[in-house]
Order: structure tokens, then C-alpha cells, then sequence
């Protein structure tokens, strides 16, 4: 390597124009950049997004090849070691796997006869679209997935992505067979969740750690969490449903509540995109409601004596 | 110039060194997960773009520099002109030092590469700093470009063997 700088040979650019360039570039970099902080990758770099998803899609199923081979191999040699401990590690679980089904079974026939009791509207099921993680962003701050999954296979920006334990984030990108999945602890991930023993609802911010945060609306309830208590997603704001795991109560200190995921967020090779619509709610019944209202109100001020 | 004295075969050979850089952003795309994800994956763009610009800066040019920091910026999913701005400004640091490095041993260069990549990554984390609105923690970006540091002899004197045998054959 020593006698490398001494061969002087002329590849792609010029010499006499190679500082200009670069100067030139540098500019339009720092304007890119400018035009990000204000907003502007909506449109034309959002559809640049999208069709780059769809050209880099099978180029990184190929190389994802080779790497889950040697990741399988690694993890069956770790298996192999373990198998006696793991085996009755499971046998337990799975007893008490049983005896959770059974009560589940007995509570969702309760639920069913009182749903019908109540008449009570609920959102549709989401229908799950099951797809493999292609992609894994390797930045010191983003944190997000590509899968192998896009519009044709009906996903749309925005749907809630989740693994066998749960939330993983939700599609900010949706290529026509590719789309990316913000994961939850990215930096500029912000999910409404609602702490079901505390009744609080919260945000659980990315940290790009392994452990987001929760940040609070209102703080006068905050004193009642307590570690282990579960998260769901709250379905404020109407992009991801109510109800599905986030996590858990980690770690309270006084400045940061941390947050312990479900989801295997570090080693996810398949995810399922839920597909679903919130109930929309009939805007000429409330509007119809409301001017009830406002009558009936108006008629009572002006029959009121005083007035 | 000498590819297109050479064909198609030369151009293959001036291509390499951009191919090489565009083939490590799609490395930091892919589930590589170095020890259960705790160690991050090396920047192999900013070895590219240090090692080339210093040994034969005609074979990354700025508009190579420039689309790999592009495919960067895109994959990775952040805002555009991040990482374009840290690749062209640590190879300009490279251009203007170049008869410095020129000849010294191997360390030297080393150490030169580490205060490239800690620049790159000081100026990443102060954009995205800014992006967030808030003062984000500087360790993650010191991690990367410290395991990208010790990558770097092991991909050198990979990528000097393919300079002197392949390219500049």
C-alpha cells in the first residue's frame, strides 16, 4: 500500500474542474438538506422514495439470501446446545399457554353475548398481510424496515406493522412492492398509546435506543404508573387502531419513563401489515344532532321570562 | 482518458470504485445485525470515498460521491442532503491533505481516516440534531464511526489490492 500514492491515473473525472464540481455539490447537498428541514420531501423525493423501494427490493432479497443461511446455521449450532433446557422451558409455557386458551374461550363467549346484548358498533377486523423483512436501516439515528410488500399487495402509508408480540411502528414509505416501516424506535417515531392499569394515555417517543420513552398530554396522573404496567396503542388520531401491545412500563426515574418493547425489534425476519378502516361516523346525523340541539337551546332562551 | 482508450473493460474499471461505495449503502440496508444488532454496521461508503479520494481521487469523482451519499440518504429514509454533505465535505478535507498522506505509513493514515470519519459523523449528527429540533446523543454516531474505524485496515488492504491488480492493471 505504501507505493499507492504514487501512480497517478486518470479515472472518471477531470482535475483541472474536480474542486468546482465538488464545491457545486456541496451546495446543492446543503439546499436538499434546507428543503428537507422545511418540509418539501413530500412530494417529488417521496416519489423518488417510493420508486427507489421498488428498484433496491430484489436486489436486497438477494443478498438477504446468504445472510439468513449463516443466520439460520448460527442459530440452529445455538439450538443444538440448548435444546434439553429449551425443551422444558416450552412444555411449561405451553401448559400455561392452555390454561390462558381455555379462559380466553370462556371470555370471548362473554364478550360476544354482551356485544349482541348492546348492540355495540365495532371496528371490522383488520385483515393481516404477512411479509419478510428485506431491509434493515444501519444509520446511528434511523430506525426502519423495508419489507417486501407494497400496494399491489394492498398496503397503505400508515398501516400498523406488528411481529408475534407486537407493535413494531407503522408504513411511512409504500413503493409498489416495497414498502418502509418506521420502526418505534426510530427518532422521529411518535405512537398515542393509553397505559390500560393507569388509564393514562401518553406518546411513546423513539429514542433511537433500544428503549423509547413515554412523554405526557397531562401529568396530574402520572404518579399512579408503576413498572409492568401494560401499553397499547390508544387509536388517538386515527392512524393506528386501538388496543394493540406496545409494551410495558420499564423504568420510572425523574426525568424519562422508559418503555419496554414487545416486539422483537432488533430480530424481526417476518412482519404482518394490518389492513384495516376505522368506523366512520355518520356526519349528517351529528350535524343533524347538533342543530337539534342548538335549537332546542334557542327555544328555551326564548321562552326563558328574564330574556 | 485511459478507459476509453481500453473499452469497456476500462470503464468497468473506473466504474468499480462508485460500484463498491453504492454496494456498501445496500450493505447498511441489509438485516446484518453484527452480534444481535449491538455492534452497528460500518460506513464501507465513507472507507470508499477516503481511500479512493486519497489514491486516485479521478476514480471517485464528486458525482460519484454525490449518488452514493444520495442512495445513502434515500435508504437510510432520513432527510435528503445529510450524508451527501458528509461524504463531499470529508473528501474535499481528503483532496486538500493529499500530498500530506501521500506516502506515509499506513497508521498515519489510519489516524487521518479516523479524523475524516469523526468529522463526517460530528457534521451528521449536528444535521440531524437539527432536524429533530433537540440535541440527540452523540454516542450512536461515535459507535458507527468507531467500528467503521476499525473496519478500515481490514477493507484497505483489500480495496490497495484491487486498485494496483485490477484497476490500475
Amino acid at each position: 500500500m505504501e507505493e499507492l500514492g504514487q501512480f497517478r491515473r486518470e479515472g472518471l473525472g477531470k482535475k483541472s474542474n474536480r474542486r468546482l464540481s465538488l464545491i457545486f455539490l456541496l451546495a446543492v447537498s446543503v439546499m436538499m438538506f434546507v428543503f428537507s428541514l422545511y418540509g418539501a420531501q413530500a412530494s417529488v423525493f417521496e416519489k423518488a422514495r417510493e420508486t427507489l423501494l421498488d428498484i433496491v427490493e430484489p436486489v436486497l432479497s438477494v443478498f438477504n439470501r446468504p445472510l439468513r443461511f449463516v443466520d439460520n446455521r448460527i442459530g440452529n449450532i445455538t439450538d443444538y446446545f440448548n435444546y434439553l433446557e429449551q425443551n422444558e422451558r416450552l412444555r411449561e409455557e405451553n401448559a400455561e399457554l392452555r390454561t390462558w386458551m381455555n379462559e380466553a374461550i370462556t371470555l370471548r363467549r362473554q364478550v360476544t353475548y354482551y356485544q349482541e346484548l348492546l348492540d355495540v358498533q365495532f371496528d371490522e377486523a383488520a385483515e393481516a398481510i404477512d411479509t419478510r423483512v428485506v431491509g434493515e436501516t444501519g444509520g446511528p439515528y434511523q430506525r426502519s424496515l423495508i419489507i417486501n410488500a407494497g400496494r399491489s399487495q394492498g398496503i397503505e402509508t400508515g398501516d400498523a406493522v406488528i411481529d408475534t408480540e407486537g407493535l413494531i411502528g407503522h408504513v411511512v414509505t409504500t413503493g409498489n412492492s416495497a414498502s418502509r416501516v418506521l420502526m418505534l424506535t426510530d427518532f422521529s417515531s411518535r405512537v398515542p398509546v393509553f397505559i390500560e392499569d393507569a388509564g393514562i394515555e401518553a406518546i411513546v417517543a423513539g429514542k433511537y435506543l433500544d428503549a423509547p420513552e413515554l412523554m405526557f398530554l397531562e401529568t396530574r396522573d402520572i404518579e399512579t404508573l408503576q413498572p409492568g404496567m401494560r401499553i397499547v396503542t390508544s387509536g388517538a388520531g386515527g392512524n393506528l387502531p386501538r388496543g394493540i401491545p406496545v409494551g410495558s412500563v420499564d423504568s420510572i426515574d425523574e426525568r424519562t419513563i422508559k418503555v419496554r418493547l414487545f416486539s422483537k425489534y432488533n430480530d424481526t425476519d417476518f412482519v404482518r401489515v394490518l389492513d384495516y378502516d376505522f368506523i366512520e361516523i355518520s356526519v349528517d346525523e351529528d350535524i343533524g344532532a347538533d342543530t337539534a340541539i342548538i335549537a332546542a337551546e334557542s327555544e328555551v332562551g326564548s321562552s326563558d321570562p328574564e330574556n | 482518458m485511459f478507459y476509453t482508450d481500453q473499452g469497456m473493460s476500462g470503464i468497468a474499471k473506473a466504474l468499480t470504485p462508485t460500484l463498491i461505495g453504492l454496494a456498501g449503502v445496500l450493505a447498511l440496508s441489509l438485516p446484518i445485525r453484527l452480534f444481535e444488532g449491538t455492534i452497528p454496521t460500518p460506513l464501507i461508503p465513507l472507507i470508499v470515498i477516503f481511500f479512493w479520494s486519497l489514491y486516485g481521487p479521478d476514480y471517485v469523482p464528486s458525482v460519484s460521491t454525490f449518488l452514493i451519499g444520495l442512495l445513502q440518504d434515500f435508504m437510510l429514509g432520513g432527510p435528503l442532503g445529510v450524508w451527501t454533505t458528509a461524504y463531499l465535505v470529508t473528501q474535499y478535507m481528503i483532496i486538500n491533505q493529499r500530498s500530506y498522506f501521500q506516502g506515509r505509513e499506513q497508521h498515519v493514515v489510519w489516524l487521518g481516516f479516523l479524523i475524516a470519519a469523526l468529522t463526517a459523523g460530528l457534521m451528521v449528527w449536528g444535521a440531524m440534531s437539527m432536524f429533530s429540533g433537540q440535541w440527540l446523543s452523540i454516542w450512536p454516531m461515535l459507535g458507527q464511526v468507531l467500528v467503521t474505524f476499525a473496519f478500515y485496515p481490514v477493507l484497505a488492504v483489500g480495496f490497495s489490492s484491487l486498485h494496483e491488480r485490477v484497476i490500475m492493471d
